[in-house]
């Protein structure tokens, strides 16, 4: 199974789960509550956010507590930074490709005798 | 949770109808962006491309979600085979008679999976090979 932070943040529940954790950690219970989840299913996101490293669970007497780990949310913005690299190089092909059809029609205009086509 | 949709911002030197028309006309998206299956600016119509690095291509799939002629283009962006489901909008403004404001926004980058063959250094190498070997082809023909 994978286990990384793409696969902590894929699903709405484990998102909404990081959000109300990171603001306050919260034992096992009070984040069930917070959700029209059975408990099991609340259960099984914390365990995978928990494997995914974005929660830890700190035992606190007879409770257990989810605290929130976001470093690895950094991993997300690098991995959106290498598409913004990917736009920015389709675009300058895109303002070269509009600077060129411009050449080109001027050529047109100047000597349209000349001008062959491959 | 979601992730910041990237927005890029670019002015060209050229009118709104001739950058609609790059971003539209199959023929000159094939010029500066990549070798579409078929295109239509029509909400609902879908196309496909394939890129990504010299081992591994990847097949984007591609739906129209909304066309307002001269104005906005947008689509959805997905690999064929990966889970994980974006969006790309293309918006013009135009800014006097001659230049056009482009605005790029591609969001949902993140529900995308982060897989050996789909690492992030494969695929920045790819599109640099993709955009530089197609861009230069490009100027040498002209």
């Amino acid at each position: 199974m994978r286990r990384d932070v793409f696969q902590a943040i894929a699903d709405p529940t484990r998102r909404a789960i990081i959000h109300l954790i990171s603001r306050q950690s919260l034992n096992l219970n009070a984040v069930a509550e917070q959700f029209d989840v059975s408990r099991p299913a609340i259960s099984k996101h914390i365990k995978i956010l928990t494997e995914c490293g974005l929660i830890i669970i700190k035992e606190q007497g007879r409770e257990r507590v989810c605290e929130a780990r976001l470093q690895k949310l950094q991993e997300v913005s690098q991995w959106v930074e290498q598409y913004r690299t990917f736009w920015n190089q389709k675009l300058d092909a895109l303002g070269d490709f509009l600077d060129l059809e411009d050449e080109d029609d001027a050529l047109k205009k100047r000597k349209p005798s000349k001008r062959k086509k491959k | 949770m979601k992730g910041q949709p990237i927005v890029i911002e670019r002015v060209y030197e050229a009118p709104v109808d001739r950058v609609w028309k790059a971003l539209t006309d199959k023929e000159q998206m094939k010029k500066w962006y990549f070798q579409v299956s078929d295109f239509e600016p029509v909400v609902g119509f879908e196309f496909q491309f394939s890129g990504g690095t010299k081992t591994e291509t990847y097949i984007h799939l591609c739906k129209v979600t909304q066309v307002v002629p001269g104005r906005k283009i947008a689509y959805t962006w997905r690999y064929e085979g990966y889970e994980g489901i974006s969006e790309v909008s293309f918006e013009l403004f135009p800014e006097g008679v001659k230049k056009t404001r482009l605005v790029l926004t591609h969001e949902g980058i993140e529900s995308f999976p982060k897989q050996p063959n789909f690492g992030r250094e494969s695929f920045t190498a790819g599109w640099t090979s993709i955009t530089g070997k197609m861009l230069k082809e490009f100027v040498e023909q002209a």
